[in-house]
């Protein structure tokens, strides 16, 4: 428990850093770009100079920056012109699209590259090791954009099995049209349940099927590497030996043994996994146009005409970093209770 | 003379053994082979551009020549219309066109060297702010350590493509850099650390001095931003530059991290103290004992980033806030080819060769890199290298 709550506490200091680093970034523009940081209404986009002159965007760093923690404090981080909306409520509005397709991606990830670890270690330099390496070091190349490209090509437009975008037309009907539709979380698959229309969960798993693919494919290298290398070491050790001899079966001692205590260094791995979902993210969602806060980010960025979105962006790294943040610290009070180690150490 | 030559034979000699060990080691490693082959063939590419593909317009290598504007792409082998690239002595599409006519073939072979320029120069950068920023960090330790490894925590905090992605957008066009007032911060740098030399301070507060004397100086400058400017040149930064600047400044905190791990790792070692005893400066210490000693594995494994970095740049391409349009650019020619995947129920792979082949081009590059990594991570990990 004390180990939780000091490790709560130091995250702290890392989110201010992060918050001080956005506002670094929000010093590179001018006075004129930075106001679009506080404009939240048309009428305000048409005077410009008394944004700038309210929110003393011509005024030292200091000024500027209480300003904007104020700001940041009430929730205000701006109009976004691409999403329509102030920035919070567009995040709010995307997020549950980019959940669902991140919260399927990590189990299967981690559980598949768990398991294709331990396979290519048990079986070190034999064929299952080699295919498996081989196959996984083509993944991690890969670039995400690409194979999201080839597997629209492929599974859609040459097969027809599995659409990309975020809904078909039936559903897009049903849930907007409609007005039957209740948004229980925003989450497809368990709205159309909670709806009662088992059909609409179905529509949205077989969207999702390519785009949980690409991530996938392309994340999975990281746990199978380390998985790999971290059994290799714990069937080295010495109570491996001795399980064997006391006539344990071999899945028995890889199982109980050997594999649990591989298993802790992978788990640090989940959280650059997660920094690697949500960079994922941004361009499997801008590949199958999945309407979610990666698109939207994407779009800000470049997509949306000549002049960038500045609110939407910075909007998403500062969510970017706060999440990326809050999962570390998920996986090292994880991290401490698994290795009793850490927690009293 | 003679003399000094033997000296410096005799001192790289261990590093050359080592070398032909680690070539040894390759030699035997199937994997790396084929990363090796991948690796030189696309060298061989970025070296031989302008023979391969001869520039249309030699003036701007790099922009892939028009052959009009339609929006269609053609296919491999179709033949080239405009009389005027057909005067510089292009007949045909060798790999087809993707749409507004950029020829596949000449954007996929400069591509190549756009990315070794980007892959090399980001590597470049990143390195040299993380080799100055890790051995002060590892060398010192105190302060400046813990102060630095907070900030690469917070840069490590972002997802490398998101920070990068903010980065691009918020870079001017043009950088105005006041040169007047860097000339005075550096000067007043260097007297306040003189200044410490005089009082007798040791290594690590003359620099503690100077950096606070520097940030006084920047502070006050910030604080009164409307005062008039000594003397500004405007740095003029294309689109790409501003992708480099990107990566380098997302990348460097990475490597002050490792490069701080090998630096405490040998710091205690007999030799350094010995260094020490005989009253080398902090400076010859760095330069002559410890850093020869913990930075060759970094600095190989950091070159075989390359790969990693090309693919970021290639995504921010992808995201279109990368190269301009119409530079040759893998990324680029790939986010062209975005509208062509599906073309109708008859023949939906008609433009097949608009995302497929700048997207092999890419995938082999990068896995030639991550191929030669993997087998270096073996080669190099001390404790794997001589079984």
């Amino acid at each position: 428990m004390q180990f939780i709550i000091r490790r709560t506490l130091l995250i702290i200091p890392t989110l201010l850093g992060v918050i001080l680093l956005v506002f670094a970034v929000t010093q590179m523009f001018t006075p004129e770009q930075r106001a679009t940081l506080y404009i939240t209404s048309e009428r305000q986009m048409r005077n410009v100079d008394e944004v700038i002159r309210q929110y003393h965007l011509r005024d030292p760093i200091f000024v500027q920056f209480a300003g904007w923690m104020t700001q940041l404090l009430q929730g205000n981080l701006g109009y976004s012109r691409t999403g329509g909306g102030p920035v919070l409520q567009v995040l709010l509005r995307k997020i549950p699209a980019t959940f669902e397709l991140v919260i399927l991606s990590i189990p299967i990830t981690i559980l598949l590259g768990i398991y294709l670890g331990v396979k290519s270690a048990v079986n070190r330099d034999k064929a299952v090791d080699h295919v498996t390496r081989t196959v996984s070091i083509i993944g991690w190349s890969l670039p995400t954009f690409w194979l999201g490209i080839m597997l629209i090509a492929i599974f859609f437009s040459g097969l027809g099995w599995f659409p990309p975008e975020r809904m078909g037309t039936a559903t897009f009907n049903y849930i907007y049209l409609s007005g039957n539709w209740h948004h229980y979380t925003g989450l497809l698959t368990i709205d159309g349940l909670l709806n009662g229309q088992p059909w609409i969960t179905l529509d949205a798993l077989r969207h999702l099927v390519l785009p949980t693919a690409t991530l996938v494919t392309v994340q999975i290298a990281l746990i199978v590497r380390v998985m790999r290398s971290s059994m290799l070491e714990a069937l080295g050790k010495g109570y491996i030996t001795a399980a064997r001899a006391k006539g344990l079966s071999k899945t028995e001692v890889i199982n109980k043994h050997a594999r649990r205590n591989a298993l802790i260094p992978t788990l640090t791995l989940s959280g650059l996994l997660i920094a690697g979902l949500i960079t994922g993210v941004v361009i499997t969602e801008t590949v199958f146009n999945i309407d979610g806060v990666g698109r939207w980010a994407a779009v800000a960025a470049g997509g949306g005409g000549n002049v960038p979105d500045i609110p939407a962006v910075l909007g998403f790294a500062l969510m970017t970093g706060c999440v990326y943040v809050i999962a570390n610290l998920a996986v090292d009070i994880l991290y401490a209770y698994v290795d009793p180690r850490i927690r009293l150490g | 003379m003679r003399y000094r030559l033997r000296e410096f034979k005799a001192g790289i000699r261990p590093t050359l053994d080592e070398l032909k060990f680690t070539l040894k080691k390759i030699r035997k490693s199937p994997l790396s082979i084929v990363g090796t082959v991948i690796v030189a063939f696309y060298i061989t590419i970025a070296v031989f551009a302008p023979v391969l593909a001869p520039p249309t317009d030699p003036r701007n290598p790099y922009s892939i020549f028009h052959d009009g504007y339609g929006p269609t792409p053609r296919p491999p082998g179709s033949p080239v219309n405009d009389p005027f690239i057909l005067s510089t002595g292009w007949t045909v599409h060798f790999l087809g066109t993707v749409e507004g006519q950029l020829d596949i073939y000449y954007g996929c072979i400069w591509g190549t060297r756009t990315a070794f320029r980007i892959g090399v120069i980001v590597v470049a950068i990143a390195l040299t702010i993380g080799l100055l920023t890790g051995s002060l960090a590892g060398y010192y330790g105190g302060t400046i350590d813990e102060f630095l490894m907070r900030f690469t925590d917070i840069v490590l905090a972002f997802p490398g493509l998101i920070l990068a992605m903010a980065l691009v957008i918020a870079l001017p066009r043009t950088w105005p850099i006041d040169l007047g007032f860097l000339g005075l911060a550096i000067m007043i740098f260097f007297v306040l650390v003189f200044l410490g030399r005089f009082l007798k301070l040791q290594g690590i507060w003359t620099f503690m001095l100077g950096l606070l004397g520097l940030a006084t100086v920047v502070l006050s400058y910030v604080w009164a931003l409307g005062t008039p400017p000594i003397y500004i040149i405007k740095l003029g930064l294309t689109n790409l530059d501003k992708v480099l600047i990107a990566l380098a400044l997302v990348g460097w905190p990475g490597y002050t991290r490792v490069i701080r791990g090998e630096i405490l790792r040998v710091r205690n070692e007999d030799y350094v103290e010995a260094a020490k005893a005989v009253g080398c400066s902090d400076f010859r210490v760095i330069t002559k004992h410890i850093l020869p000693n913990a930075i060759y594995s970094v600095v190989i494994m950091a070159s075989l980033d390359i790969g990693a970095i090309v693919l970021t740049a290639a995504a921010l391409s992808f995201l279109g806030i990368g190269a301009p349009v119409g530079y040759a650019d893998w990324g680029q020619m790939i986010s062209f080819a975005r509208n062509w995947i599906w073309a109708g129920i008859e023949n939906p792979w008609q433009y097949w060769y608009t995302f497929t082949i700048p997207g092999v081009f890419i995938f082999t590059f990068v896995l030639g890199w991550n191929l030669l990594g993997d087998a270096f991570r073996d080669i190099l990990d001390p404790t794997l290298r001589r079984r």
